[in-house]
């Protein structure tokens, strides 16, 4: 079947624009960077003249020969005693637990000689853990996390306000004790994200017993309030319930970015991801929402909507499932019809999630799961988890006790409120009447800077905690370095404030064996659960099941006038606060792998913005088609007293007449020293945060805090703003064979050719032996050969990837794993904007119509409709993840041009890189058809890249595997699939005698990829999972047709459509 | 002594110290007279003491426990000595004074029971009693130090000049007689030119040969510095002198892993540096390594040796009897520097490639008292070796697995044709030349 289908990487792209053109036949749009360096005013007033140059240029010449010849003293230091496990050299893995308040998820974590270095999800125990292909799911935020250990931001020990310098721990806990003692009768409040910590339970509980005024006030910066209230109701539980999405055959979101920023993502990723597989049984995905979130871009049917619309849609499902359509919109009713017959057919086996924080859309959710029957099967009220306890009435209370001078100590950990609530303004001026305000931050951030003491917890990698994340779940996290500072576990400032002696991991131990023993006999000895925490960092304590599922006993009628209630009021443009993937909810803004991770859907860095549909950014006359000339536009949004300056980026799949902003930005405004990259020197020179801080427009209501502004009003506040675009960059658009996607139903049908054809050129025989030489005679490409054979197919290794584009949900996790491991350059955001990032692995996103011909035939549209749906197709797009790393071509047309074989090829069919031999021509980087070779423009491990580049202070460069080389300026650099691990792999399998055991080797991308998109091993292995898939029938190369022969495969997407579609681009 | 044939291609400075005798004569005469005073007591005494006694006594001094040289004379009297050695614990129940006190002195610390005879304890204190330390001697004069190599270019240079003086006063001399002759037969005598006069008037006399003798010095002097070009960088092999930097312990390789019978220690290399075969670093020891011989070895068999065992001292912090729990790490000079951007593993060449240290690191078991760069690690040096070493493959269920798969297929089955031309399989055959093996 042709192609009617189309495909582009942005809207320049799809309307032809010349900026686009000229940006795809250009490998590198800029010039040369010479105007940089002769620009500098400083250069052109000199007054060296030829002679002295000469001069200089001997005497230079001379003194670097003469220092060259001096022997290197290189001084090394062993232990005085080596520790027993650590052999230098080698690395160590310990099991530990990352949480934050906003994700959990067991991991490992790598250390070379005591310094940790990189994190993968654990493989073998925990929640995020995916039992089918033994790996441990987790997302960008948690593998960066090791690289804040090592902020040279955090304070070195506890600070009273109006000190720049850190004092003693006695002194600091001499005070406090007066403050507290001071504070006696008043309110006195721990204000923290939600504690899922048994032992950190207790230590609060020892800290109230000390201080009967004393008490515990829970936050969640993104609050959950309106679910855990809605269960309250519902099931007289205020809990969040555990999700199995792999249960789920029918899964219907209606706002909920669950594989992104809601619930427990390193969950719901693996679980979604694991029924995506079109060879069993495939889930069915529907996403209802305004702006385009990573979810819906791999949702099957999405539905945009406005945002006042949504609680209707969630009103009409209900209707739908209840079979009563009293009170239920009628165009909701039809735009919901889709979703509600497919769960009504999967009774049972699905699962219906929102992602309002409104408690009566939240309530009438619970009825249309309750309904269906979903509780007990897809979801768990029994094993329920522990996270989001967040109150925001109790928070909301305890502000204005704040300001009402009743409250005496106020214990702030893990939060910040002075930057993240609707309120921060009276937050802050409260503050200023609280008698003793201590914050346990590790930075001099928003809030800790107000507060008369910070007490710096140590960074999670150098702590013991225990955590308690579902009924029946312990995790463990154990220290894997030694705290870098004089810093101090709050939980054990709290003890000492209590009076006691034991330090906090001894607290734990105690909590555990108390708790053990509460338990009675069924967990065995202590010593025996506890060793196993430690070396597993889990522990499973049996649970016993409930006998029937909850029932559910909401007020419906109630509910339904609460949602009504929630979408009224709506002005000209609806604005939705999000989180993005890299920042969340800004905790992490200061660390730059992360601000520099392109967004999955607009692949902007080191910004936020404001996302707008096409059509309205035309219709206010905004910049439409943006790149590295071509800056955004600014608008001011305005909401009551608040306003907010950002550019506009238009966003295909936004609904028109909404508008989204990341929240989580504009880190440290006030001069907060919040971390390295959370604010750096702009454009205009100025050292600003990065984006801006949109918490302001959150409100708080109903109990609960809410992120839909319904009402705001846009104008263009003239003047542009440049953002740093990778969108554009170095993509391979506008070819055939880039992308391919089909429907459930054509893979199904079994043909081949119908969605994954082969690639044939036209010969001069008569291949079909018809007896003509024409058209028909074709061969397949793999049969020409411009070049001589590689011998790596049977010989030796043959080291390969396969990459499932039904696998891949976009989450970026890859990239940051790569980054960790392959000592990738953080570039920041002008070298971005300059398609300079350094990347190795980028994940290339595609939009396309969903509008084609056939769906124009189906849906019965006459021609010119047809042809002014095609027009406008950004409406309503598909999109498609494509991850795109070095393809390893065993054909490589860069190899062919190095004029000094700094690239050439393996044996085991690596495409290799010998940084040395480089002289930075660029020849491999043009001729590379994927566009994945990055130059070193500059050297970026230097002064001029050290706000943002980790590597250029000595405490950010304990960050970097000492196993890679770090590049300098004027070479060429490119994904090396992970050599070092391959060679440690077969070093290992050398050592042991036996051959190299498929899935013992694995590359950073393929290890961080939690749904098992990516997968490595050896091609020529016969039994490995890599060669099924490069050999099953939805393998196919990119740009097959060119002949380059990759040892990267990728599968065909395949949607669970209804229509039989067959499309590739 | 015989110079192993193997030395032949070691530098002169190698070459030297080893012939140094000093050494091997001092362990030489201890054995003597040890062997005259205690051969002939029955049973042997020295080897019972060196087997039971000798990691906490020293027969003069006090180490752990006492000295033993005068214990028996000391307990004279007092009690019985064997039934204290055999069983102190028990002895001290009888409740004997001297025992009791003795425990008290030393820190109560239990001794461990012996199962000895009578007699045999009888051997090991006449031992002590008998024995005499052996005479510390002061550095060989015949040593020649590693300075000594440069001595012989000074010379050279000095009949050099000498030549060149006597060249230029014939040449003086030829003229003067020139001259007189040129007299004689009443032409004018030559002019009176300077040396470089008369080098450009020769110059333009013969042309051709001036030319040639100038291209030749150009070359010569390019080749040179060509040749000079290739060594910068380069601190072991056999055009350079090697790297030997001072380390802050002298610590002597030969004598603790040189051969026994040559009055080494013949400790195994992977003893100190017990990750080449598990780590990419061979490892320096750390200071609790040396620990476990030098708790009990205090002393070293030269007065200078003593001093650098009471660095190791100082730095691990070790007071002659516990730990003081103040170290002071030892900050070693690297002898062996690759450049960044070349990855090396130890292990997969010791524990895989099975070569033995002395292939990279020279005779450091036989001369090198101080660790020097032997091979000169330069990139063609380390590929030489690729090329021509076979891989151990005999054995190995990872290359059974490579071969049955270069025997499966036709393109495998050309290449291992290609492999056997020379009837063995190269590392480089197997990718070993390849630049992402080393670079990345």
């Amino acid at each position: 079947m042709s192609s009617t289908k189309r495909y582009w990487k942005d809207l320049g792209e799809l309307h032809q624009q010349p900026e686009a053109i000229k940006g795809r036949e250009n490998e590198f749009p800029q010039d040369l960077a010479i105007d940089q360096v002769l620009g500098n005013s400083s250069l052109t007033g000199a007054s060296t003249g030829r002679r002295d140059f000469l001069k200089f240029l001997g005497f230079g010449i001379g003194a670097a020969t003469l220092a060259a010849c001096e022997t290197p003293v290189i001084k090394s230091i062993p232990y005085v005693t080596k520790p027993e496990d650590i052999t230098p050299g080698v690395a160590n893995w310990y099991a530990s637990t990352f949480y934050d308040g906003e994700d959990f998820a067991s991991i490992l974590v790598k250390t070379r000689e005591g310094r940790p270095i990189h994190i993968k999800g654990n493989p073998r125990f925990g929640i995020n853990r995916n039992p089918a292909l033994a790996k441990g799911s987790i997302n960008a935020r948690m593998n960066s996390s090791v690289l804040s250990l090592y902020d040279g931001a955090r304070l070195t020990g506890p600070v009273a306000k109006g000190s720049e310098t850190a004092t003693t721990w006695a002194d600091a806990d001499k005070s406090i004790a007066a403050g507290i003692a001071a504070a006696a009768g008043k309110r006195m409040v721990i204000l923290s994200n939600t504690v899922i910590s048994p032992s950190t339970q207790a230590a609060i509980a020892a800290f109230k017993a000390k201080n009967p005024t004393a008490e515990h006030v829970q936050y969640d910066v993104i609050s959950y309030s309106g679910v855990t209230n809605a269960n309250l109701k519902s099931f007289g539980k205020r809990v969040f319930p555990s999700y199995d999405f792999t249960k789920a055959d029918v899964v219907v979101s209606v706002d909920a970015d669950f594989l992104s920023n809601w619930g427990s993502t390193s969950e719901n990723t693996w679980q979604y991801a694991s029924r995506r597989n079109p060879d069993l049984a495939m889930n069915r995905h529907f996403q209802f929402e305004a702006r385009m979130s990573m979810t819906g871009a791999n949702a099957d049917v999405r539905v945009p909507l406005k945002i006042s619309e949504l609680p209707k849609a969630v009103v009409a499902l209900h209707a739908h499932v209840s079979g009563n359509s009293a009170g239920a919109d009628a165009a909701m009713m039809k735009a919901t019809e889709g979703a509600a017959k497919a769960l009504m057919a999967s009774k049972g086996r699905s699962v219906v999630v929102s992602g309002s924080n409104n408690e009566g859309v939240q309530v009438l959710v619970n009825s249309i799961n309750s309904i269906l029957g979903n509780y007990g099967s897809t979801i768990d009220l029994d094993t329920h988890t522990h996270f989001k306890q967040g109150d925001d009435a109790a928070v909301a209370q305890l502000v204005k006790d704040m300001n009402a001078g009743s409250v005496g100590a106020l214990f702030i950990a893990g939060v910040n409120p002075a930057y993240s609530l609707p309120n921060a303004a009276a937050f802050k001026s409260g503050l200023a009447k609280v008698g003793l305000s201590v914050s346990f931050s590790g930075y001099a951030d928003e809030t800790a800077s107000l507060c008369s003491w910070i007490c710096p917890d140590n960074h999670y990698l150098e702590s013991w905690n225990d955590f308690h994340p579902k009924v029946g779940q312990y995790a463990l996290a154990q220290p894997a370095i030694r705290p870098l500072f004089n810093t101090r576990q709050w939980q054990e400032s709290l003890l000492v404030w209590s009076g006691s002696t034991s330090n906090y991991y001894e607290h734990i131990r105690s909590v555990w064996q108390a708790n053990m023993a509460n338990r009675g006999p069924e967990m065995g000895l202590f010593e025996d659960n506890w060793n196993t925490a430690v070396h597993n960092g889990v522990l499973t304590a049996p649970v016993t099941p409930a006998a029937l599922p909850a029932v559910f006993a909401g007020d419906v009628a109630a509910a339904s006038v609460a949602a009504a209630k929630a979408s009224s009021g709506a002005g000209e443009f609806e604005l939705a606060l999000y989180t993005t993937e890299a920042i969340g909810s800004g905790q992490h803004a200061n660390n730059p792998w992360l601000q520099e991770m392109p967004d999955p859907l607009t692949k902007i860095t080191w910004d936020n913005y404001v996302c707008m549909a096409p059509a309205d950014v035309e219709k206010l006359g905004l910049n439409m088609y943006l790149g590295e000339q071509a800056p955004a536009s600014l608008v001011t949004v305005k909401a009551g007293n608040n306003e907010i300056t950002l550019p506009v980026v238009p966003t295909p799949g936004q609904r028109a007449g909404t508008i989204a902003i990341a929240l989580g930005y504009g880190r440290g405004e006030n001069g907060e020293k919040v971390g390295k990259a959370a604010c750096v020197t702009d454009h205009n020179g100025d050292f600003k945060p990065v984006g801006k801080n949109a918490y302001p427009f959150t409100t708080s209501a109903d109990g609960g805090v809410n992120y839909d502004v319904l009402n705001v009003t846009v104008t263009s506040a003239g003047g542009t703003y440049p953002v740093a675009i990778t969108q554009t960059h170095l993509t391979a658009m506008d070819r055939h064979s880039v992308v391919k996607e089909t429907s459930v139903a054509t893979y199904k049908a079994g043909d081949k050719a119908a969605y994954n054809h082969p690639h044939t050129l036209g010969v001069h025989e008569d291949v079909n032996g018809d007896g003509v030489i024409n058209t028909q005679d074709r061969k397949p490409v793999a049969e020409f050969d411009l070049w001589q054979e590689h011998p790596v197919e049977g010989v030796g290794h043959r080291w390969g990837l396969s990459i499932d584009l039904n696998g891949c949900i976009g989450c970026g996790a890859c990239i940051t794993a790569c980054n960790s491991e392959n000592n990738i350059a953080v570039v920041g955001k002008d070298e971005v904007r300059r398609s300079r990032e350094m990347h190795w692995l980028r994940i290339d996103r595609y939009y396309s119509s969903a509008t084609t011909k056939e769906s124009a035939k189906k849906d019965g549209l006459g021609k010119i409709d047809m042809y002014l749906k095609m027009e406008v197709p950004e409406e309503s797009p598909t999109v498609m993840f494509m991850p795109v790393m070095c393809q390893h071509c065993n054909h490589a047309p860069c190899e062919t041009v190095c004029p000094v074989a700094a690239t050439t090829h393996s044996n085991e069919g690596l495409n290799q890189m010998a940084y040395n031999r480089c002289i930075g021509t660029r020849y491999c980087a043009n001729n590379c058809p994927y566009k994945v070779r990055r130059f070193n423009w500059f050297n970026y491990v230097s002064e001029k890249f050290g706000e943002v580049n980790p590597a250029w202070d000595d405490l950010g460069r304990m960050v970097l595997n000492p196993d890679v080389v770090v590049r300098g300026r004027g070479v060429i650099e490119k994904c090396s699939m992970c050599v070092q691990s391959i060679q440690a792999g077969k070093l290992a399998a050398k050592k042991a005698g036996t051959p190299v055991k498929d899935g013992s080797i694995e590359t950073a991308c393929s290890a961080a990829c939690g749904t098992g998109a990516i997968v490595f091993g050896d091609l020529n292995d016969k039994k490995s999972k890599v060669r099924g898939l490069a050999d099953s029938d939805r393998s196919y190369h990119m740009l097959e047709e060119i002949g380059v022969k990759p040892n990267v495969n990728y599968l065909v997407k395949v949607r669970n459509t209804e229509e039989a579609a067959a499309h590739h681009a | 002594m015989v110079v192993p044939s193997k030395m032949l291609g070691m530098p002169l400075v190698a070459r030297i110290s080893e012939r140094s005798p000093g050494l091997f004569n001092i362990s030489l005469s201890v054995f003597l007279f040890l062997f005259a005073t205690v051969a002939f007591a029955q049973p042997d005494g020295e080897k019972l003491f060196k087997g039971n006694c000798a990691s906490c006594h020293k027969p003069d001094k006090d180490m752990t426990g006492p000295a033993l040289k005068g214990a028996k004379a000391r307990w004279e009297g007092k009690g019985d000595i064997h039934a204290w050695v055999k069983n102190s614990s028990a002895y001290l129940k009888t409740g004997n004074p001297y025992a009791t006190e003795l425990f008290a002195k030393w820190n109560k610390s239990v001794m461990t029971a012996q199962t000895l005879t009578d007699e045999e304890i009888d051997a090991v204190l006449a031992y002590a009693d008998a024995y005499v330390p052996p005479v510390p001697k002061g550095p060989d004069p015949t040593t020649v130090t590693p300075g000594g190599e440069t001595s012989n270019w000074p010379w050279l240079v000095v009949i050099a000049l000498l030549l060149l003086v006597v060249g230029l006063s014939l040449s003086g001399v030829k003229r003067s007689l020139n001259n007189a002759v040129r007299e004689a037969e009443g032409k004018e005598p030559e002019p009176d030119m300077s040396f470089g006069q008369r080098l450009r008037n020769w110059a333009w006399h013969n042309k051709a040969a001036a030319s040639i003798l100038g291209l030749f010095i150009v070359v010569f002097l390019i080749l040179k510095l060509w040749d000079a070009a290739f060594v910068i960088g380069v601190y072991g092999g056999d055009e350079v002198p090697h790297y030997k930097p001072e380390q802050p312990i002298l610590f002597n390789h030969t004598l603790h892993a040189g051969k026994a019978d040559k009055g080494n220690l013949a400790i195994n290399c992977q003893y100190c540096h017990s990750s080449a075969e598990k780590s990419k670093h061979a490892g320096i020891p750390s200071t609790n390594v040396c620990m476990n011989c030098h708790s009990a070895v205090n002393e070293g068999r030269t007065p200078e040796g003593t001093k650098e065992i009471a660095k190791i001292y100082a730095a691990v912090g070790w007071d002659g009897k516990a730990y003081t729990g103040k170290p002071e790490p030892v900050k070693w000079v690297k002898v062996h520097n690759l450049p960044d951007h070349a990855y090396f593993n130890h292990q997969q060449h010791v524990s895989v490639g099975k070569l033995e240290c002395q292939e990279c690191h020279g005779p450091i078991d036989e001369k090198m008292d101080v660790a020097e760069q032997w091979a000169p690690l330069t990139m063609g040096w380390c590929i030489d070796c690729h090329n021509t070493k076979d891989v151990k493959m005999a054995g190995n269920g990872y290359y059974d697995e490579i071969m049955a798969r270069l025997e499966d297929t036709d393109m495998g089955h050309e290449e291992l044709k290609k492999y056997l031309e020379d009837e063995k399989i190269s590392v480089k055959e197997l990718g070993g030349w390849e630049c992402a093996k080393c670079h990345y």
